[in-house]
């Protein structure tokens, strides 16, 4: 006979404002086998927890019922009680009255204590009937894969490599560096981000426990905490990065010309191309896309032969390599090479990207002198295609009036709801390094209102008001476009209740920030999952912002939700710690709750195998028969095979069938 | 100003009532007044201010003022509204309010008479012009038709514009 203690939870006024807690309590006393009920304000508290322990090390309970919150916060910190009083863990159920009654009853009084006691019975009913199980551990891969090479990629990266665990940092494009490569200088302070991020770029690729994969992505990912199995494709640079001395003289001599990604389309790029100048690693590739094939160079093909002088006809590419990396009669696999690691954590470091102008109808996106914000910080940036001096792209003369206008697709119900969070400073730091240049030039900024959040960050604010840089609060309505490619600004000052309008030399809009679409294939891949936002959701959004519902598998940056630098480095530092847990501690916990195949009822038909979502079940051979068997570390005991099975072979621990029926008929009594 | 929410409350149901069933979305970004050609024509209670007052409960206190009557429903505001407000039907339902309790612009009586005496709310006698680019003289509209007016009027006449008592 099991002796059953229920103890009811107040949780302060979240349940007990709601729910008789005297009433259940009086009527869990009643239910069969429960030989103690209490109740208290806080059973998760210290005097709450020692109520029960010291009602199991009186041998007056062996099985707990805490009817109170939700398990997936508290039943962690129950079911180390009760184990610390000499029972185990497992013995113990919990009663969810709060998430599931109270909150969503909370004009129902009477309905949710009836409710309550409902919920109070089926869980002792299943107590009733639990059975000690036990933890289970498996060893753990010291290694850690990070995806994404931004600066949160990166930050993780080397905490996790400093710590001394072996990590692989995966980048789509061929350098590290991400957007922050891309800009030009960093608010608060102005520093150079070129002058803080280059050090660890180069940081990250030369320490001994990082091995940088870029121009790489994440093709499939399997296995579990501790023991992942992550196939990378490495992308066919068409170069010998073993050779290749990153000179550009291939870059220099290539005909074939394409927007350049990293000026964002301001300016062209060549088919065989370094990134930028200060990639890392400094390495060429051959864009086959908008490769030319020059003298009939195809790829894996023998050069014609000059009938003059004896001598092969070569691309320019070939002949420019000083090096002799780019061979083109090497026969390269397009589909590039997998390469296959084995790590036990996985930090998600994707970054962001912003949205294009031809969104916006409404503000001339036609016209070449309105700009997103990342398109003025590459015209800022000294390695821009304007080399840092401040020219509008249709004539490529400086303007005398720049507008800066905020919140494009952003707090907009017709593209994102949510605050892309650091448009305000990054439009009031470019507003400031262009007036600090160029007293003359008049600058217009015009928000919906400033968001300074941040050290240092009002202070910026108002310093931007004192260098003479106009602000005004109301958003512009559109730009029209003018015959000599200058824009009339349409936009209203809210302040003094009168409308604006001006004509500009150059228009810049701050672009919501949001997720690239190659993210839905990764998510796919790792099993991710989206918030409203549509970002990459954490496990919770204050007391897990790091973690996902995946157990190993953690995110940094913006792929989690707008954050600017600090922020995205605090986050990647975080995850890092996170990831480091299980590496550090050698092995991870398997709980107890999966299924398991009883060989001698199984009837080896093979039903369950295509069912499990997690291909833990395989056919063995048990007895001369085919029996299935299920793989402890990859089951996640969700009960698929164990409803399906047609011979009822299949048990999953913790809640069986004898359980699941009593709370039925507990619930339906 | 001082804050009064019984007067926040009617202003906003009242106007609810009359059809500006977004007005509790507006987070005052001044997106519509840049656009509004109202606005621009120095109409000083429309859109973003309209709202502005109206979320004040100043109702009562702006039920005189002529700036709705200035709206040409070109609509730009809600093109351009990022919260989904509507603001022409705020415009709307605040004119309605004031037609209700008889606070007519003269702005706008004229057109109410237009409306009633040939059908159009902007009317002017089109013959000349017509003639001189070799049109029939008589548009087959209401202005022409003796039947199509009287219906409009019977239509005005038991309509609640019937009993404001303008005709």
């Amino acid at each position: 006979m099991a002796k059953v203690g229920v103890y009811v939870c107040h949780c302060g006024s979240n349940i007990a404002g709601v729910i008789d807690v005297a009433a259940v309590r009086d009527f869990a006393e009643t239910l069969p086998d429960v030989v103690v009920a209490r109740k208290d304000l806080f059973m998760c508290s210290d005097s709450g927890q020692e109520m029960v322990k010291q009602d199991i090390r009186d041998g007056l309970v062996d099985r707990v019922v805490v009817a109170a919150c939700t398990p997936r916060t508290h039943e962690p910190i129950f079911r180390a009680a009760i184990e610390k009083a000499g029972l185990n863990k497992y013995l113990f159920e919990m009663a969810n009255i709060r998430d599931q009654d109270s909150w969503v009853h909370a004009h129902d009084h009477e309905g949710a204590t009836e409710k309550a006691k409902k919920i109070v019975a089926s869980a002792v009913a299943k107590a009733r009937n639990l059975e000690p199980l036990e933890d289970k551990f498996v060893p753990v891969t010291d290694a850690a894969l990070v995806i994404g090479g931004g600066i949160g990629g990166i930050s993780a990266a080397l905490e996790l490599a400093n710590m001394g665990h072996k990590t692989y940092l995966v980048e789509k494009r061929p350098s590290i560096g991400g957007v922050m490569a891309q800009l030009d200088k960093t608010f608060p302070t102005n520093d150079c981000s070129a002058c803080i991020l280059t050090p660890m770029m180069v940081e990250a690729y030369n320490h001994p426990n990082i091995e940088t994969l870029t121009y790489s992505e994440v093709d499939d990912v399997s296995g579990y905490i501790g023991n992942f199995t992550v196939k990378i494709r490495q992308k066919q640079t068409y170069v010998d990065w073993s050779r290749c001395t990153g000179c550009g003289d291939c870059a220099s001599k290539c005909p074939s010309k394409t927007p350049d990604e990293f000026n964002m389309g301001l300016s062209d790029r060549r088919a065989a191309y370094i990134m930028f100048p200060q990639a890392v690693p400094k390495k060429a590739v051959v864009d086959i896309e908008h490769c030319l094939h020059c003298a009939g160079r195809e790829i894996g093909t023998l050069p014609k032969i000059n009938e003059k002088t004896g001598r092969p006809i070569l691309a320019p590419c070939e002949r420019a390599c000083p090096a002799e990396a780019i061979n083109r009669s090497v026969a390269y696999d397009p589909a590039g090479a997998i390469k296959e690691v084995e790590v036990g954590s996985i930090i998600v470091a994707t970054g962001y990207q912003v949205m294009d102008k031809g969104w916006f109808k409404e503000m001339a996106p036609d016209s070449p002198n309105v700009i997103t914000a990342l398109q003025l910080e590459r015209i800022i940036s000294a390695t821009g295609p304007t080399e840092g001096k401040l020219l509008r792209p249709s004539d490529k003369e400086k303007p005398h009036t720049i507008t800066f206008v905020s919140c494009m697709g952003s707090r907009d119900e017709h593209f994102h709801t949510y605050c892309s969070r650091f448009c305000c400073m990054y439009m009031i730091k470019q507003a400031r390094l262009i007036k600090e240049k160029y007293p003359d030039i008049t600058i217009n900024m015009h928000f919906i209102d400033v968001r300074s959040a941040g050290k240092g960050y009002d202070e910026y604010y108002t310093g931007a008001r004192k260098m003479g840089i106009n602000i005004f609060k109301g958003k512009v309505g559109g730009l029209e476009m003018l015959p000599d490619d200058r824009l009339r600004v349409l936009a209203y000052d809210m302040e003094a209740a009168t409308g604006i309008e001006y004509e500009s030399d150059l228009v810049v809009l701050a672009t919501a920030v949001e997720l690239p679409q190659d993210a839905t294939a990764l998510a796919q891949k790792l099993g991710l999952q989206f918030c409203g936002s549509n970002f990459f959701r954490e496990l919770h959004p204050k007391l897990g912002p790091v973690e996902t519902a995946t157990e190993g598998l953690f995110l940094a940056g913006c792929c989690q939700g707008p954050k600017d630098i600090p922020d995205t480095v605090a986050q990647a530092k975080g995850a890092a710690a996170a990831a480091a847990v299980p590496l550090a501690q050698g092995k991870v916990r398997i709980e107890p709750i999966i299924s398991e195949v009883h060989a001698e009822t199984c009837s080896g038909c093979g039903i369950c195998i295509p069912l499990c979502p997690y291909h833990a079940i395989s056919i063995t051979t048990y007895a001369d028969r085919p029996r299935a068997q299920i793989e402890m570390s990859a089951c996640k005991g969700c009960g698929v095979c164990t409803s399906a099975c047609p011979s009822g072979a299949i048990v999953l621990h913790g809640y069986d069938e004898s359980q699941i029926f009593a709370q039925i008929e507990a619930l339906t009594a | 100003m001082r804050i009064i929410q019984d007067k926040i409350n009617e202003a906003v149901s009242t106007i609810m009532a009359y059809g500006g069933h977004g007005i509790r979305n507006c987070v005052q970004c001044g997106a519509c007044s840049a656009v509004c050609p109202g606005v621009r024509a120095g109409f000083p209670l429309l859109c973003r201010n309209l709202i502005r007052h109206l979320l004040n409960g100043e109702l009562e206190e702006i039920i005189e003022d002529a700036s709705s009557w200035g709206c040409q429903a070109c609509n730009r505001c809600t093109e351009v509204c990022p919260q989904g407000v509507r603001p022409q039907e705020v415009v709307f339902a605040f004119r309605r309010y004031q037609a209700n309790q008889l606070a007519f612009s003269t702005s706008s009586v004229t057109s109410q008479m237009n409306l009633f005496e040939t059908g159009h709310a902007v009317y002017t006698d089109p013959t000349e012009a017509r003639k001189k680019v070799g049109l029939p003289e008589k548009t087959p509209t209401s202005a022409f038709d003796d039947q199509a007016k009287q219906e409009i009027q019977t239509l005005i006449n038991n309509s609640p514009m019937g009993e404001l008592g303008l005709f």
